[in-house]
């Protein structure tokens, strides 16, 4: 996804136990902090299609 | 017949004075091969392509083309009601296009205007545009139009042919929308020289090489071609890829399908090919086509034989060669079409001793 | 590899003349300069229309695909490798088909070689190490070397992996200096340019599926693009959904892949989407030290679980 222009902190991976609540609500600060950090996405989206 | 003589010198001069009226289309080389899109301003055709790798059928048919739009919002009164979409079908030119091209949409026309059924979205291009020819001078060897129901110099489905010679261009003026095109452009000067045409158009048929035949096409039994038992050979090395068919000029087939995004809706149509399998689909899940030969023996049956018979106007195809050229494992359809033109049937052979 | 065609007749004939196969998938020749068409022959005398040379650069792979027949198939390294994937992943029985090994010098870039020549190329003919390209006018003489495909310059295993039968000695394999130049130099450029970068890639696209069509490692039944129920992407030409087919299917060949070129080579408009794919086939070799296709005793890499498997990514 990097290669093809896709921010690396657009897209996390992460592996959570379902016992690991603390685990999960730092990862979703981290991300959102990422996310937020740079912006809305620009690239891949697709909005109406785009048609002659 | 009027003929113009036009200075190579006043060539760009009129038609960036009949952009003021037409939109343009023509020829132009973008990475390593050339095709028809809208001219910039001041842009001009490539007039001297040999052809374009797609032929120019998406002028008058994108390949993606909306129709009809909604939308989803519920306050909206309207909401989930297909409206047209406002089309813009102000005149247009496509200049530089090959009589081959120019032909096809003739046979593609067959399809979309019929006494029954009028698509509005392909005739109100086609009668939008204004078509102007150059003839051909340097055919490919794959070329076999003049066997296919046209020629270098064909005159059929073009409104202007517009020939070389020397420092000036001569254009003949097939129709009143040719000859529109003309004033537009401030071409005037006249020259009687229908000589230059029969002459060019001899020596450039004389250079076209490859040939088919097609005379035994009509009178060969349908059911017993269909039959026949050449379809597994040739249907073989077919992966079934679109290629032949989104690059030919006569191919029409299309697929419509809705798309939403949030509140609004969109119905469009987009090309389709009868190589996918997803093409005759049924919604039981069941696809009368589901085998490879059955899809490529359709191609080549609608294409020399269902065409033929239907619309008695020859076979589905100019001769343009370009499926010839872009089918990554090389099937010919002027080898299928040999193949199907001297077929026999059991009966006819006996029948012959 | 000029002579490889006189003993792959004599292979291929002694094959349907002993019974041991049904069929021989292999090339005719083509219409067109630098075309070979796949073709398959059921009888000794069929033989005859075989032919091999530097054209044959369609993946004969793809044509066994849930065969059902015995089947002999003439294989270059990169076919050989495919048809092992093909093995692995039950496509076809290691019983039922006889490979033909060709090793393999190289399949010419037609279209480098048409760039390269002004006017129409009329024929092509080639020896050992030359090509010879007609037109009209002129005659002009390439280092074969010099108009290889990308995928056969840069090719380190020219040799069929596994084969019944060889059509020549073993040749020597190329030393390859950087197979992953032109990746990597995407891999450098800043956000937005790569962005660009595909977007000018991809634009050509015209949605024909040749290039998904001659791969061999794709064999679903249903596409994910032709899916409609449900249906996951549109079926038009927006851009957004044109990429996503792309990098789709690139990722469904990681692990998978073998650079065979096919897909580049079928492309009717000319799209390198190897860019894509090798990408995937250089993270591969990095993560997992894994090459497709080499091996039927070893499974793929994204089909086990190591627990050594790098996962720096997963937070």
């Amino acid at each position: 996804m990097e290669l093809m222009g896709i921010e690396p902190d657009r897209l996390h991976f992460s592996w959570i136990s379902s016992a690991e609540s603390t685990k999960f609500v730092n990862v979703v600060k981290e991300v959102t902090e990422k996310v937020k950090a740079i912006g809305p996405n620009t690239h891949f989206i697709k909005n109406t299609a785009k048609v002659a | 017949m009027t003929i113009l003589k036009i200075d190579k010198k006043n060539w760009a001069e009129g038609l960036t004075a009949a952009a003021n009226t037409y939109r343009l289309f023509g020829p132009v080389k973008e990475k390593d091969y050339h095709q028809f899109k809208a001219l910039e301003k001041g842009e001009m055709p490539d007039l001297d392509m040999i052809n374009t790798r797609l032929s120019p059928k998406a002028l008058l048919f994108p390949q993606s083309e909306a129709m009809l739009e909604c939308s989803l919002d519920e306050s909206r009164d309207d909401h989930h009601i297909m409206k047209e979409i406002v089309r813009d079908d102000k005149p247009r030119a496509v200049v530089g296009i090959r009589p081959c091209d120019a032909k096809s949409t003739l046979l593609v026309k067959l399809n979309f205007d019929t006494p029954d059924v009028q698509d509005p979205y392909w005739l109100g291009a086609y009668h939008a545009t204004t078509f102007i020819g150059m003839a051909c001078d340097t055919p490919l060897s794959t070329c076999f139009c003049t066997t296919a129901g046209c020629g270098p110099y064909h005159e059929e489905g073009l409104d202007m042919l517009v020939m070389e010679q020397g420092d000036a261009y001569l254009a003949k003026l097939l129709t009143d929308k040719g000859k529109a095109f003309a004033a537009a452009a401030g071409w005037s000067e006249t020259a009687d020289d229908s000589a230059a045409f029969e002459a060019g158009r001899k020596a450039a048929e004389d250079r076209i090489v490859s040939t088919v035949k097609t005379d035994n096409l009509a009178a060969t039994d349908l059911l017993e071609l269909h039959g026949a038992p050449f379809w597994e050979d040739i249907a073989f090395s077919c992966i079934n890829c679109g290629t032949c068919t989104f690059s030919c000029p006569t191919c029409w087939c299309f697929d419509i399908q809705d798309e939403v995004h949030g509140k609004s809706g969109v119905r469009m149509k987009n090309w389709d090919s009868c190589m996918f399998p997803i093409f005759t689909v049924h919604t039981t899940g069941h696809n009368p086509r589901d085998a490879k030969a059955q899809r490529v023996r359709q191609r080549f049956m609608h294409k020399l034989k269902y065409f033929v018979d239907k619309y008695d106007a020859g076979i589905m195809c100019v001769g343009c060669g370009r499926c010839v050229r872009q089918c990554p494992v090389n099937i010919d359809i002027r080898r299928v079409c040999e193949q199907m033109n001297s077929f026999k049937t059991a009966e006819s052979c006996a029948a012959e001793g | 590899m000029v002579g490889y065609t006189d003993k792959i007749k004599e292979i291929a004939g002694r094959l349907l003349k002993e019974c041991t196969v049904d069929m021989v998938i292999g090339f005719r020749k083509g219409t067109m300069p630098m075309m070979n068409e796949p073709c398959f022959a059921t009888t000794p005398e069929a033989v005859d229309s075989l032919v091999w040379d530097s054209n044959c650069g369609i993946n004969l792979a793809n044509y066994l695909t849930n065969r059902k027949e015995k089947v002999a198939v003439i294989a270059k390294g990169c076919d050989s490798r495919n048809i092992v994937t093909h093995i692995i992943e039950n496509k076809i029985k290691r019983d039922q088909v006889v490979i033909i090994g060709v090793p393999c010098t190289g399949m010419i870039d037609k279209r480098r070689i048409t760039d390269m020549v002004a006017g129409e190329i009329l024929d092509v003919s080639e020896t050992e190490n030359t090509i010879k390209v007609k037109t009209a006018d002129a005659e002009t003489l390439f280092d074969k070397a010099e108009v290889l495909q990308q995928n056969c310059a840069l090719c380190i295993h020219r040799n069929p992996v596994i084969f019944d039968e060889m059509v020549a000695d073993a040749i020597p394999e190329q030393d390859v200096v950087d197979r992953y130049a032109d990746i990597q130099k995407i891999e450098a450029m800043d956000i937005e340019d790569k962005w660009r970068f595909f977007d000018d890639l991809l634009r050509p696209c015209i949605r024909c599926y040749a290039c998904r069509n001659a791969c061999p490692l794709c064999y679903c039944p249903t596409c994910f693009v032709d899916e409609s129920k449900p249906q996951w992407m549109g079926k038009g030409q927006d851009p957004m959904d044109v990429r996503t087919f792309h990098f789709l299917r690139a990722y469904h060949c990681a692990g998978r892949c073998t650079d065979c070129g096919a897909c580049e080579r079928a492309c009717p408009v000319g799209i390198n989407m190897r860019l894509l794919t090798r990408k995937l086939e250089k993270d591969c070799q990095e993560e997992f030290g894994w090459e497709a296709g080499l091996s039927l005793d070893q499974r793929p890499a994204m089909d086990v679980y190591q627990a050594n498997d790098p996962e720096p990514f997963i937070k």
